[in-house]
């Protein structure tokens, strides 16, 4: 219990948890907050007379102004909260388990089994996430390429067979969409995450195997899955922890950014920079159209601050020896 | 003598080793395409932009045949593998070019402003991490991990909109791309010979100084929010392995000696935080490397990069896309190694011991 009380003792560690319940509560909360366009429900929320092509400034029915389509930037913001911190912990969670696993495997056995798993790791370590994001995108592409398929101009699919161009089927369509519906940013990064896991977790079960405990256990013959989950894991897994509370917000940050320049599913974050950064280009439109880029830069930096503050924190109450990084 | 020449060996196999199994990987991946979309890869080095679509199949099928692309995956892989070390990288529909004079061409832009970065973030960070740590829990340790905070979290594309904002639009002093229209016809023409592809130098060499200049202010916004974005990274963990090291008895021994706390500092607990800072270097460079990609995307610098986003529309390029992605990693390795060998300057252990 001594680690709740450290992790209790300073401010930044009330703060972190603060800014991290109130995202959560705002991600739970978004329809409350924001109810969706029954007609049209989705982060895009049209709100007044779509024939005025300027950003308007916060009104009634939209608290923190619209985007030049007169999308509610208050809309795009609440919503977004919820896609954003879904992307983190999903990704994160799966890249701690598949990262955790394999750490926790190969120091346990050690051996050439952990000789390989960590040299596996660092091979991937190689692969820069863009790169693997294009990889993948290619082979949807190159995949629906083969069924005849291409999009025009206006990313419209259509299907070439026998030289006559024609519009897909339904069937097609609904298959067109699911592939197009894998996020190629979200494959890339759990794919392309999980190393750090597994390192962190490798050399933090090596230290837990050579304890008594563990070797008391082995000796009485206790199985190895046991072993490994319900006596070294619980004793391993704090630096994992660390490292997952602040790749979240890494993750939605660097997402948010993939996005902006066209790579990977729109996220509303993204959706409204990239709606609203003409307007920041206009004269004095910093000052004038502030609504267009300022609240979703301000949840941005605050959501990655959070996740680092909490890291911080997570790390000083359960690891007092080491400094906050 | 005998150590250098072994560590060498061992970053020579590691290399080979990654880029072998990467290669495989990705020739697997192409391998779960048709035959026709794999004969792209090994299209000849002139291949005519303009051909019409019975001499492009023509020539898709006679690929098939001398490359045997119904073989089993070794024969092809192989025959791949010759291909890519004689620098066949296969010809990019999209771009219209062959993928490795593309990346030759383009790749000294991208290091023009990678160069750039380091010079910038690499003094920053350790100065700023040292500082912070010496003057832990005081106010410049405050400001610094303040700052750091908001530089991780801030994304480069705002960092991007405000600099040119300010410096591009109201300012003018810097712009995006990489050089003026007014300077293109020259930097393009004969008379200006390429010495090393970076603009910055060869101006000089060229006695041409306004190119230089002028790929200076072209340089300066994207080597400025990379080294934001990495100066946070490097200084955090300057911060936290100075902080890790000033704990041991060796600085309260050198302390003890009267040694100046700056020497302290800079010559004992930074120097014995070097090693750990070399191995997290080199495991994040492939994520440097993503966002120097990003950076050169954001401010439309005729990079490398330039051919992901080419293949990142809904148009079937193999080539592109794995030539990219081979690209990238070779850089990364490069990279790895480089400070592999310096890690065997910042860490004497390693002479002895391996």
């Amino acid at each position: 219990m001594r680690a709740r009380s450290r992790f209790f003792k300073r401010g930044q560690n009330y703060l972190g948890i603060f800014l991290v319940a109130s995202f959560i509560l705002v991600a739970l909360a978004a329809p409350l907050l924001s109810p969706n366009d029954p007609e049209n429900p989705g982060p895009v929320k049209i709100v007044g007379n779509t024939r005025k092509l300027v950003p308007q400034p916060p009104s009634d029915l939209a608290p923190l102004g619209t985007l030049p389509n007169q999308a509610s930037v208050f809309h795009a913001l609440v919503w977004g909260t919820r896609s954003a911190l879904g992307f983190g912990i999903l990704v994160t969670l799966c890249a701690a388990l598949i990262g955790t696993l394999i750490g926790a495997v190969g120091a346990y056995f050690g051996g050439w089994l952990d000789h390989f798993l960590m040299w596996l790791s660092d091979t991937f370590l190689t692969f820069p996430v863009i790169a693997a994001i294009v990889v993948i995108q290619q082979l949807v592409t190159i995949f629906l390429h083969n069924l005849g398929i291409y999009f025009d101009y206006w990313g419209v699919p259509m299907v070439w067979q026998n030289g006559s161009i024609s519009a897909v089927t339904p069937p097609i369509a609904a298959m067109i969409d699911r592939l197009q519906s894998i996020d190629p940013v979200l494959i890339a990064f759990i794919l392309f995450s999980w190393m750090y896991y597994a390192r962190v977790m490798n050399a933090s079960m090596r230290r837990v195997k050579q304890m008594d405990y563990v070797l008391a256990a082995r000796a009485s013959g206790v199985p190895a899955r046991r072993i490994i989950f319900r006596y070294m894991l619980p004793n391993a897994i704090t630096p994992v922890i660390v490292l997952a509370s602040r790749d979240i917000g890494a993750i939605v940050v660097l997402q948010t950014t993939f996005s902006f320049i066209g790579i990977g599913k729109t996220s509303p974050w993204s959706m409204v920079l990239t709606l609203g950064k003409d307007w920041m280009f206009a004269p004095k439109g910093l000052t004038t159209y502030w609504w267009v880029f300022f609240p979703v830069t301000l949840a941005l930096v605050l959501f990655g601050i959070a996740w680092n503050l909490v890291g911080d924190s997570l790390n000083e109450a359960l690891n007092p020896r080491s400094p906050a990084g | 003598m005998r150590f250098i020449f072994r560590r060498l060996l061992r970053i020579v196999a590691r290399f080979v080793l990654t880029l072998v199994v990467i290669t495989v990987l990705l020739y697997g991946s192409v391998m779960l395409t048709p035959a026709e979309t794999r004969a792209t890869l090994y299209m000849p080095k002139n291949t005519s932009p303009r051909m019409t679509e019975e001499k492009w199949q023509e020539l898709l099928e006679k690929m098939i045949e001398r490359y045997e692309l119904n073989a089993p995956f070794h024969v092809q892989y192989l025959h791949w593998l010759g291909r890519l070390v004689q620098g066949n990288w296969g010809y990019s529909p999209t771009l219209q070019e062959d993928v490795f004079s593309v990346i030759i061409r383009r790749t000294p832009a991208t290091a023009e402003l990678t160069l750039l970065a380091f010079l910038i973030f690499i003094p920053l960070g350790l100065l700023s991490g040292v500082v912070a740590a010496s003057k832990k829990n005081r106010a410049p340790d405050h400001a610094f991990r303040l700052a750091a905070f908001v530089a991780t979290s801030l994304p480069p594309m705002i960092f991007a909109i405000l600099l040119m904002v300010i410096f591009y639009i109201d300012l003018y002093w810097f712009a995006p791309g990489r050089l003026g229209t007014a300077l293109q016809p020259l930097v393009s023409s004969a008379e200006f010979k390429q010495y090393t592809g970076f603009l910055t130098i060869d101006g000089l060499l060229n006695h041409v100084p306004q190119v230089s200049v002028d790929a200076l202010r072209h340089l300066a916004m994207p080597a400025l929010t990379l080294a934001i974005a990495q100066w946070s990274i490097l200084g955090r963990l300057t911060r936290a392995l100075v902080i890790e090291e000033s704990q041991q008895e060796y600085v309260a021994a050198a302390r003890a000696r009267g040694l100046p706390e700056r020497k302290v500092m800079w010559n004992h607990a930074l120097r014995n935080a070097l090693p750990p800072l070399i191995t997290n270097s080199m495991l994040s460079a492939a994520t440097m490397l993503t966002g120097i990609f990003v950076v050169e995307i954001l401010f439309n610098i005729p990079g490398v990069s330039s051919i992901a986003v080419k293949s990142m529309a809904y148009v079937p390029d193999a080539p592109a896309a794995l030539g990219f992605a081979i690209y990238s990693v070779v850089v990364v390795l490069l990279l790895m190694s480089v400070l592999d060998l310096i890690q065997v300057w910042a860490d004497p252990r390693l002479r002895w011991s391996s």
